[in-house]
């Protein structure tokens, strides 16, 4: 057949084609509720098939370019990716997130010990050494931290501030360090250890300075609360970490390419999952770990509760049901 | 091949042509995100500093929101464009050429960290230029690259001139490399581009300026146009 016969016959085809697809970027509503909506599959695969034959007539530059765009514009119409499923986002927390903890076992129980013995070994010295406190920390910062904790003072956990602002606050803050623990893992591992540990030694060095000079009544009191959720998500921020920077070490039975994007998806899963333990930490520390009245029995039970929770969520959250979606 | 188009085959068996964006045009997009963004918590802190305190836990919440999920919810949202790319003409494709999905855009921008280190983006700049599609280390990891919206139609360059008809058929190929010869001829010396013209002798018939418009118009007659 003649380029000119070709066109001919089939550019009215083409060109209500490429009308519909301009008016789907204009109004996508509308425009997928229209007739010519259901025979989109159809015709697009003519017109792939028309590009196609034209290649391979050697049609001039002028017709495969034409076919070449509107099969370009098609293929983003035809393969966008569906939309979001909000119940997923439920599933995904309740049992896909555990099911995928598990799943990086090691890397987590790596990530928990060089988080929690650092934490512990610097609280356990800031006992027997209180002057060591000196050296991890900067008289200023010192100042800092006894007065938030002034077993005087009537707000836990602050010097100053409303709920509001003290959320706000939590939020930025612990997400972004817990994001950059994920995200510093990619440099073969180095940056996770590095803020895992750097974390512990102050956690654990504010956590023993304050007991060993007297205010750990109102600091303890103050953490329990929140910390289940906000240490448990910063050892999986940073065990999504670790997992990417293995994967790049050792890549195991796939091209290193290929296995990147597999631990990618996994760490950004974990990181999600991390994100919405944070966001929930701290709306504890912002509205329930801040209250200086109630009585000891009540901040340190619901803290023990949570941690119950936490852990028992994540070993057991997701096991029998189907590993589908 | 030395251009920077990337060839994806679709599941009909067609190749789609898919052109990487440099590091200059995302990293102006980038700085128009950036203007952008600082202009809405600009505006937004007027009305928030009213709140007084609890304002400033607002406007940190809202700081949050354009540092981490802005890129995020632009790039699943508008077809993997943010704003920025949008001014643009950049979009984030998928590797299939699709528009980015939410995991690998969680992925490149959570892995933004990583590029922006040294500075001002340091790993990225050195990994966009090192990688053959200018792919940034997010952009590695999550299995996406960016590229420019609009296609170039070819032959846009080539001189208008009175179409001469082709008296044989030529492959795709020949017709490209044709057309292509026209593109560049203004880039040429004229010694040179008769020099090229004349190999092509059998089939024009003629030699030196007479062959090169010649080919011109052939190539014109390939492009369609009268």
């Amino acid at each position: 057949m003649k380029q000119e016969r070709f066109v001919a016959l089939h550019s009215g085809e083409w060109d209500s084609l490429q009308s519909w697809l301009s008016a789907l970027e204009r109004q996508p509503k509308r425009t997928m509720r229209q007739e010519q909506a259901l025979d989109f599959p159809v015709s697009y695969r003519r017109l792939c098939h028309h590009l196609a034959l034209a290649r391979g007539r050697g049609y001039s530059h002028e017709v495969t370019d034409r076919l070449q765009r509107i099969v370009q514009q098609g293929h983003r119409v035809m393969y966008r990716p569906p939309a979001p499923r909000w119940h997923r986002v439920a599933s995904f927390l309740i049992a896909g997130f555990p099911r995928l903890v598990r799943a990086q076992w090691r890397c987590m129980a790596a990530a928990a010990v060089l988080f929690y013995m650092p934490a512990l070994i610097t609280l356990v010295l800031m006992q027997v050494r209180p002057e060591l406190a000196h050296t991890v920390f900067s008289s200023a910062q010192l100042a800092d931290v006894e007065k938030m904790y002034d077993p005087a003072n009537t707000h836990l956990g602050r010097s100053s501030g409303t709920d509001m602002q003290m959320f706000g606050f939590y939020v930025m803050n612990n997400v972004s360090i817990a994001f950059r623990t994920f995200a510093s893992g990619l440099f073969f591992g180095v940056g996770a250890i590095y803020v895992l540990g750097a974390n512990g030694v102050l956690i654990g060095g504010v956590a023993g300075h304050l007991t060993a000079i007297g205010y750990g009544g109102p600091f303890w009191r103050f953490v329990v609360g929140h910390s289940a959720l906000e240490l448990s998500a910063l050892v999986i921020a940073g065990g999504a970490g670790l997992q990417l920077g293995l994967t790049l070490l050792a890549p195991g039975r796939q091209r290193r390419g290929p296995a990147l994007v597999a631990a990618g998806w996994v760490g950004a899963q974990l990181a999600l999952g991390a994100f919405a333990m944070l966001l929930a930490a701290a709306f504890v520390e912002a509205y329930w770990s801040s209250i200086a009245a109630l009585p000891d029995v009540l901040k340190f039970g619901s803290g023990a509760l949570l941690w119950l929770l936490v852990l028992g969520w994540l070993w057991r959250g997701g096991r029998g049901t189907s590993h589908g979606a | 091949m030395l251009d920077t188009i990337r060839e994806i085959e679709t599941p009909e068996g067609i190749s789609l042509h898919l052109r990487a964006a440099g590091a200059l045009p995302r990293a102006q997009a980038w700085t128009v995100d950036l203007f952008l963004r600082m202009g809405v918590f600009m505006l937004a802190a007027i009305p928030l500093s009213l709140f007084g305190v609890g304002g400033k836990g607002l406007a940190l919440l809202l700081l949050f929101a354009l540092m981490w999920a802005y890129s995020v919810v632009c790039e699943v949202w508008l077809g993997g464009q943010t704003l920025g790319k949008r001014a643009l003409g950049l979009r984030v494709v998928n590797a299939d050429g699709t528009p980015v999905t939410w995991l690998p855009s969680v992925v490149r921008n959570l892995l933004r960290v990583v590029d922006a280190l040294p500075g001002v983006y340091g790993v990225g700049l050195i990994s966009t230029l090192i990688d053959p599609h200018a792919r940034r280390l997010g952009d590695i990891v999550a299995g996406t690259m960016v590229i420019h919206v609009s296609e170039l139609p070819a032959g846009q360059q080539v001189p208008s001139q009175a179409a001469v008809p082709l008296p044989v058929v030529l492959v795709a190929d020949e017709q490209a490399a044709l057309v292509e010869f026209a593109e560049r001829s203004g880039q040429l010396t004229p010694q040179r581009q008769e020099e090229l013209a004349n190999l092509l002798t059998p089939l024009t018939g003629r030699n030196d300026s007479a062959a090169v418009r010649q080919l011109i118009g052939h190539a014109n007659w390939l492009l369609g146009r009268p």
